[in-house]
């Protein structure tokens, strides 16, 4: 459409909306090795991370322009505010540039003609029709100036005089304005054509701040990503498509369904090609009814669900995505320098076959070889250095997660095998080239972020799991600091679940280390150090597990981890913990969910035989108990092993007298404490729960018949056998 | 009270002559209206010739606009969705709008015949006079044809496998054959049909993918938006009693508070999303709060109340509620106790009342 205006009345200089100190990467831009999406990064070079992206599909009418300018052998240059200028702008929380879409000038031009977002306004009359000149004109502008009529954004009037400033330096050097074509936001050319420019606003801009300016490959995800910028960008596979079939939105449409089609098949779906065709029909027909040219994403989206997808969104949702967005990755031509992170990145990534495509993709790696745990360094200094790129999902050699941990530190201390999920986007880039003024290579990277985060201090949990950053991450000189300041803040430390949390990394350090090059720190500095730590942690606990309601979850987490390490790791002195423990378990002053889990956690362990539990359990749960107490006691131990615990029948004996005792009232009172106790149990747990009841009341001689109505849930049936056994399945009715 | 209940195409006359009268799009073949203006008796809008055009579905344009292009394929429609999410009713409200007519109904149930899909005969004439016209009952689908409207079909997925593979045929060669007259009826332009499935029967996955693609779906939502659900039930509520002519108007705070209560149960949880609920078997439909509201009006009426008082909302609840069995009331009286008891003005009155009403 451009490209034919340029054809008919050809212009001797092309001048475009982007920031002016990049006109020199227009010939890199434009070189047949760049395929877009690509986008021109603005980033600053002051020390402080900052960076802005200006992305260009390959339909965008301003790499259009620059495109036929190139062909045409026509100049070209950018006329906007200088990257500097743009990241110098404040970004208040109130800037109108990040106002919520909805209440945005074009969301409420959108309202107006019965459409529900500006991008489908976008798409129904600038994208779609298949203008002449004119009368696409005559759209624009009418748009743009329905946009003034908004708020002014004072930022964008001084870019109107910046802008409207080149052209008039243009037209100084002596070419006639006729022949000057300017591709800029519509906005912007009703202020130069309507001769509202005011150049006072010149004052208004901002100075730049110190800044460079590079190209990077961009991806259709993230361009489907940039609402508010530029238009219409949410199906950028779709107009890609349309665009290549010249501006034909139905073909584009048409191939869009036949894709989503055949990802159905693939998936599992019976779908028919008479469903694809009435899909197409279906979505030219809505078109239609809404006044539009040609059908857009929601039409196609719509007309899919009711066909193809039987009525049910969900089914087309994924294939949609595929066909529309996409995930394709532009590439920039060679020979535009690359920063030195942004190599290593890309050496490393080709050379270790990382995923390096905008979608998502799993794998794991075996910590067995030099070569694996060197790449999972590289991704744990990215990881560090928070260049987005893969996240960490977990390693092997361990029960579950726990949720209180971060994806750093112990987490990542895998001894044999880790899993990956990366996933390439333009962010990634991005955040290279920012990283570029902490260091050259991505270990000074890593360095320099750990070190800031050592001077940070903090607790001596906090300091190991540094500790553990830094292994993993293979920076031994930050290993070796953490490792000092570890043991200093361990002297005076007194937080328990700070203790518990040091210790567990030193002793996941001794136990799981060895498979990473540990040599600079030596596990003679390790062993003593855990000694302290450990020690020092399971003398406070009882103190510290006198704690209030709110406080409690933190201790648990400390406590069990001390269990768990004093059983599993041997250089530890298991007895200290667990006499310790039992003097918790017995602690009448103890926060009674930390006394319930202790007394759980004790119990399995076998340090308590059935009839030492049953004592304790009814001890707990006796009358003489405030029922609050109690039924925290309850949540506490159950949160330890369920199935064990109500598989135990002087346990559920116990249970099943403190239910019964409790007055109706009480009860009603409590029930919302026993329900969150009991809603730890699982499916079998209960049932398992209510057979032992039904034990423990000696109904055993009706157990199977019974047990054959649990299973059936057939309520009626049961009061038909036996009178007693509905009560006690009644009592526990509300419960379970 | 049935022959109060007027159907759509006499009740909204004025309506649809207005539209017609001011339409000037192009229509299908054998509408009486174009799809603009059936999306505009549907969805509501500015007055024609100053009749006001009421909403009748209160909803997403876009879904509506599915189904009247639908309609003007050669496709039927497939309504799917819970209980009382309107389904019916806007098969009536197209039917009428397009065709003139929402009477051409039939009703599935497991009983449901191939001959009730078709044509049966009047027997005495039959024997009389043997196969004639005459004899022959056609079937709403049949005149559907003969006339070229739309028929409705309810409720489709309680009827038994091979009705549904007579309906195939019907579908696809949009004739129906009857070889005692030697005839064979071919639909006329403008014939389609509407059927309506629930979601709930768990039918629609065991429908055959032959006739599945006869058809398309929509799927007519649940209302999630309190003010939206406020908004139809009682617009809905005022409706019916005018059309009846009984029953007193419940205060603001009370339809607002039962459409929350149903919104609660619905979902599982309070609107603040703290307290985790129990949900009714029995479904808590748009429709069925309607009616609640309805019912407790009519209650006020009868016991000579001065207004809607919560004790009349909570007895119309009951009513409604205990249809499933004593399981839902035990789960609106612990809402009672756990939710309403806390919460200020109307809800502490509900409260009240159901620990008189809903007592054990
Ligand atoms: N979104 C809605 N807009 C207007 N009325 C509604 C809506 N949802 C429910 N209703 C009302 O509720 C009732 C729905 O009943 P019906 O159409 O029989 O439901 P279904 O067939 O889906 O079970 C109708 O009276 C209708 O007016
Ligand atoms: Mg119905």
């Amino acid at each position: 459409m451009l490209r034919r205006a340029f054809d008919q009345t050809p212009p001797a200089l092309i001048l475009v909306e982007g920031p002016s100190d990049a006109t020199p990467l227009i010939e890199v831009l434009v070189d047949p090795e760049t395929r877009p999406p690509v986008a021109i990064l603005g980033y600053r070079t002051d020390g402080t991370p900052g960076s802005s992206a200006w992305p260009f599909a390959s339909y965008s009418p301003e790499y259009q322009a620059l495109l036929w300018a190139k062909e045409h052998g026509v100049p070209a240059r950018f006329i906007d505010l200088t990257v500097g200028q743009s990241l110098a702008r404040p970004k208040a929380p109130d800037d109108p540039e990040v106002e919520a879409p909805t209440e945005s000038p074009g969301a409420i031009a959108a309202q107006a003609r019965g459409l529900r977002s500006f991008d489908e306004l976008w798409e129904a009359y600038y994208e779609a029709p298949a203008h002449d000149e004119a009368s696409f004109n005559a759209a624009i502008m009418a748009y743009a100036a329905s946009l003034r009529e908004g708020p002014e954004l004072p930022l964008s009037l001084a870019r109107d005089a910046v802008m409207a400033q080149a052209i008039e330096a243009a037209i100084d050097e002596g070419h006639t304005p006729e022949a000057i074509a300017v591709v800029a936001g519509a906005a912007h050319v009703v202020a130069f054509l309507s001769g509202t420019v005011d150049f006072a606003r010149l004052r208004e801009v901002p100075s730049a701040l110190p800044s460079a300016v590079t190209l990077i490959p961009y991806s259709f995800p993230r361009l489907s990503e940039q609402l508010g910028y530029g238009a219409g960008n949410r199906a950028p596979l779709l107009y890609q498509k349309a665009h290549d079939a010249d501006t034909n939105f139905e073909r584009a449409g048409l191939e869009v369904l036949l894709e989503l089609t055949d990802h159905l098949r693939l998936s599992g779906f019976q779908a028919s090609l008479a469903d694809t065709i009435e899909a197409h029909r279906l979505s030219r027909m809505l078109a239609q009814i809404r006044g539009k040219a040609a059908p857009g994403l929601d039409e196609l989206r719509e007309a899919a669900t009711a066909t193809l997808g039987r009525g049910d969104p969900q089914v087309v949702e994924r294939g949609l995505v595929q066909a529309t967005i996409g995930k394709n990755v532009g590439q920039v031509a060679a020979r535009i320098g690359k920063s030195s992170l942004q190599e290593e990145f890309w050496r490393e990534v080709q050379a270790r076959r990382l995923p390096a495509t905008d979608a998502p993709e799993r794998f794991s790696l075996r910590l067995g070889n030099t070569l694996e745990i060197e790449s999972s360094s590289f991704l744990h200094r990215l990881r560090l250095a928070e260049v987005p790129y893969a996240h960490f999902l977990g390693r092997e050699g361990r029960r579950g997660k726990n949720e209180d941990e971060s994806p750093g530190g112990y987490a990542a201390l895998a001894r044999a095998k880790e899993t990956w999920e990366a996933q390439w986007t333009p962010a990634t880039d991005i955040g290279l080239v920012e990283r570029v003024v902490l260091g050259d290579t991505l270990e000074q990277v890593a360095e320099r972020c750990l070190e800031v985060r050592l001077a940070e201090g903090g607790d001596t949990g906090a300091l190991a799991e540094l500790l553990l950053d830094a292994v993993v991450a293979a920076c031994p000189r930050s290993a070796a600091r953490a490792l000092s300041a570890c043991g200093v803040a361990a002297a005076n430390d007194d937080d328990l679940p700070s203790l518990a949390k040091a210790t567990r990394a030193l002793s996941g350090l001794l136990s799981f280390g060895s498979t990473r090059a540990q040599s600079s720190l030596g596990e003679a500095a390790i062993g003593p150090l855990l000694q302290t730590l450990y020690t020092r942690a399971v003398l406070r606990a009882p103190a510290a597990a006198r704690v209030d309601e709110q406080g409690a979850p933190p201790i648990k987490a400390a406590l069990r981890i001390l269990h768990e390490l004093a059983l599993a790791q041997s250089e530890l002195d298991q007895d200290l913990w667990l006499d310790t423990g039992a003097q918790i378990a017995d602690d009448w002053s103890v926060n009674p969910t930390c006394a319930g889990l202790v007394t759980g956690l004790l119990y399995v362990a076998q340090r308590y035989d059935e009839a030492a539990i049953a004592e304790r359990v009814a001890l707990r749960l006796s009358l003489g108990s405030e029922p609050e107490r109690a039924a925290g006691f309850l949540e506490g131990f159950l949160e330890v092993n369920a199935l064990v615990l109500v598989k135990s029948k002087p346990v559920v004996k116990a249970l099943d007298q403190f239910l019964t005792q409790l007055e109706v009232g009480l009860f009603k009172d409590q029930l919302p404490l026993l329900r969150r106790a009991f809603s730890q149990l699982g499916k079998s747990e209960r049932r398992y729960l209510l057979e032992n009841v039904l034990a423990a009341r000696r109904l055993g001689d009706q157990a199977p018949a019974a047990k054959a109505i649990l299973v059936e849930k057939d309520r009626a049936t049961l009061a038909a056998v036996n009178t007693e056994l509905a009560q006690a399945l009644d009592d526990l009715d509300d419960l379970l | 009270m049935s022959e109060i209940r007027q159907p759509a195409e006499v009740k909204y006359a004025a309506e649809l002559s207005a539209l017609a009268a001011r339409d000037s799009g192009p229509k299908p073949p054998g509408w009486r209206l174009s799809p603009k203006a059936v999306e505009h008796y549907l969805i509501g809008g500015e007055p024609v010739d100053g009749v006001p055009i009421l909403a009748k579905y209160v909803g997403d344009r876009s879904l509506v606009q599915v189904m009247i292009a639908t309609l003007a394929s050669d496709r039927a429609l497939m309504l799917v969705g819970e209980p009382g999410t309107a389904k019916s009713w806007l098969s009536e409200h197209l039917s009428a709008a397009i065709s003139g007519t929402s009477a051409l109904v039939v009703q599935g149930t497991a009983g449901t015949s191939e001959e009730q899909l078709k044509y049966s005969w009047n027997y005495a004439l039959l024997l009389a006079e043997g196969p004639s016209q005459r004899a022959l009952v056609p079937s709403p689908i049949l005149r559907a044809m003969r006339e070229g409207k739309f028929a409705r079909l309810e409720e489709i997925t309680r009827t038994s496998s091979e009705v549904q593979d007579a309906l195939i045929s019907v579908l696809s060669e949009k004739q129906i054959v009857i070889p005692e007259l030697s005839e064979i009826v071919s639909a006329e332009r403008g014939f389609s049909l509407i059927a309506t499935a629930n979601t709930r029967d768990r039918g629609v996955n065991e429908m055959s993918a032959a006739l599945k693609r006869r058809f398309n779906f929509v799927t007519v939502p649940v209302v999630q938006d309190l003010e939206q659900e406020l908004k139809i039930v009682t617009q809905r509520e005022k409706e019916l009693r005018s059309d009846y002519q009984v029953g007193l108007e419940a205060p603001a705070e009370l339809s607002r508070l039962l459409v929350t209560l149903f919104q609660e149960l619905r979902s599982g949880t309070t609107k603040d999303g703290k307290t985790k609920l129990r949900s009714t078997s029995a479904v808590l439909s748009t429709a069925e709060a309607i009616s609640v509201l309805f019912s407790s009006g009519i209650l006020a009426q009868s016991f000579g109340n001065n207004g809607v008082t919560p004790e009349d909302l909570t007895r119309a609840l009951v009513g409604a509620i205990a249809k499933e069995g004593p399981e839902d009331l035990k789960v609106v009286r612990e809402y009672c106790e756990t939710v309403a008891k806390a919460r200020p003005g109307p809800w502490k009155a509900l409260y009240d009342a159901s620990k008189k009403h809903l007592a054990d």
